[in-house]
């Protein structure tokens, strides 16, 4: 097997030391890429982010990433992982900040927790929680029922209308924590802090 | 349902790792060691959560510190805060900027609560963490700033209703009493949280062994335990004591550390040996 070539897209928004310590950790190579051209040729993304999905979609756009993006999954299949606001991203709508239109690799919208459904609990949803599989395969693969990862964020996707595996988390309410459609990955939590249970996911996904 | 946590706090010095007691300072290795000798990197997986304190008393190099952040964030796979002499939003984002997820604050508050917005405003609250460092004063528990040289006029009891209304994150309620003895954590910190009390406590100073931690936990106020002290969670200490908290139905998270091995570099040797 080849070693994996990681793209990881830099749009200028905070923190992407871990992310790129954990590939290399797993044996992998990554580049920060920021060329739109880089990332529409690119095999295999990873999208971080942290921060506001109105700030981070106009980024996206501003650079002229989002179409590379969607070029290099839509047309040349590239396999693309997002990570928190990253997941985020790829939703429909978000509604932070004064809401914006997402990617749309997934049909679903990001809405932020209501706190009538969250049981007392407080925003922002900060630290491990328990993570649960439909199934134990691909992006899942020789993860135990449960398992935990390190979440933080205000915001979330419900389950409904995710058509692949996905994982969910409870809160209050369950949200959907992780999924895979496809070519299409994305955590809402971070396996880039989220020990060797993230390292695992991670190696999933360059195996997958 | 979230999961308390341990956390490992690093006393940093000038490009030195250091053993604090009651505050008294005392070098013990630099990164290098760290990485090396005490296998920090392996260590890392048995906590939660790291802390990063420069506590230089003079001359504080901050570009020196960040690299350090940078380098400890390159080896270990979990949330870091890291503070110690913030006083504006741009060291803050420097920090950010080189690894850390949180802010520690700790002469800030009381001093300049507009920074601290500044700082919540730009990271969100979830993103600072005050530290609290307390000591006993004839019969009161007082609060002390600036690496505990300066008194303040408020007990613990007063800084934390004070901090109710501060826009941070979680307290790190620090005994500089206990702080290094190994003696256990001093638990009378934790009553003087009100109850209706909404931040996250963890709780330091004074962890000697898991029965410490233990104590500290099974306190419903007390959401992690840290430790800084470099000697006494060495070898597989930590890892057991993390397995012991599990064992006595500590809610912690659950990861294999074991695999931390056969995962590593699992790509670069799959060139090798043709195979997975």
């Amino acid at each position: 097997m080849k070693v994996p070539q990681v793209s990881l897209i830099d749009y200028g928004v905070g923190n992407l030391w871990s992310v790129v310590s954990a590939i290399k950790y797993l044996g992998a190579k990554v580049d920060l890429v920021s060329d739109p051209n880089k990332i529409a040729s690119s095999s295999v993304l990873l999208l971080p982010g942290i921060g506001s999905f109105r700030k981070g979609m106009e980024d996206l756009k501003n650079t002229g990433i989002d179409k590379a993006i969607i070029h290099a999954v839509k047309d040349n299949n590239a396999k693309i992982l997002g990570i928190c606001l990253g997941m985020q991203l790829m939703g429909s709508y978000g509604t932070e900040d004064g809401g914006a239109e997402g990617l749309g690799l997934v049909p679903n919208k990001v809405e932020r927790f209501d706190i009538s459904e969250i049981d007392g609990n407080k925003i922002p949803h900060v630290g491990f929680n328990v993570v649960d599989f439909s199934e134990r395969q691909g992006l899942f693969k020789d993860f135990t029922d449960s398992s935990d990862f390190y979440f933080t964020h205000s915001y979330r996707m419900l389950v409904e209308g995710i058509s692949g595996r996905y994982a969910t988390c409870i809160y209050g309410k369950e949200f959907l924590a992780a999924f895979q459609i496809n070519n299409i990955y994305g955590t809402l939590f971070h396996p880039e802090k989220s020990q060797t249970n993230g390292l695992l996911l991670l190696r999933n996904f360059l195996q997958d | 349902m979230l999961k308390k946590r341990v956390i490992f706090t690093l006393l940093y010095d000038n490009g030195s790792f250091m053993l604090s007691r009651n505050f008294r300072l005392q070098k013990v290795g630099n990164l290098e060691w760290l990485k090396k000798n005490y296998n920090f990197s392996k260590l890392s997986f048995s906590i939660d959560e790291l802390v990063l304190l420069d506590v230089t008393r003079t001359n504080k190099d901050h570009q020196k510190f960040l690299s350090h952040v940078r380098a400890l964030s390159e080896v270990c796979f979990i949330p870091i805060a890291a503070g110690g002499g913030v006083r504006d939003i741009e060291l803050a984002h420097r920090l950010i900027n080189n690894g850390a997820d949180k802010i520690v604050i700790n002469s800030l508050v009381g001093k300049n609560m507009g920074t601290i917005d500044n700082i919540v405003a730009e990271l969100g609250s979830q993103c600072v963490l005050a530290s609290v460092d307390v000591k006993k004063v004839k019969n009161d528990y007082k609060v002390f700033t600036e690496n505990g040289t300066v008194e303040q006029s408020y007990t613990v009891q007063e800084w934390l209703q004070k901090l109710a209304e501060v826009p941070v994150g979680e307290v790190y309620l620090n005994s500089i009493d206990r702080d290094g003895t190994g003696q256990g954590y001093q638990k009378e910190l934790v009553e003087f949280i009100p109850d209706d009390f909404q931040l996250p406590i963890i709780l330091s100073g004074g962890a000697g062994k898991y029965q410490h931690f233990i104590n500290g936990l099974e306190d419903k106020k007390v959401d992690a335990v840290a430790t800084a002290h470099l000697f006494n969670f060495i070898g597989n200490s930590l890892e057991d004591s993390r397995t012991a908290l599990l064992n006595n139905g500590f809610n912690l998270a659950k990861w294999d550390v074991d695999i931390c091995e056969s995962i590593k570099d699992c790509f670069s040797v799959s060139e090798n040996n043709q195979n997975e």
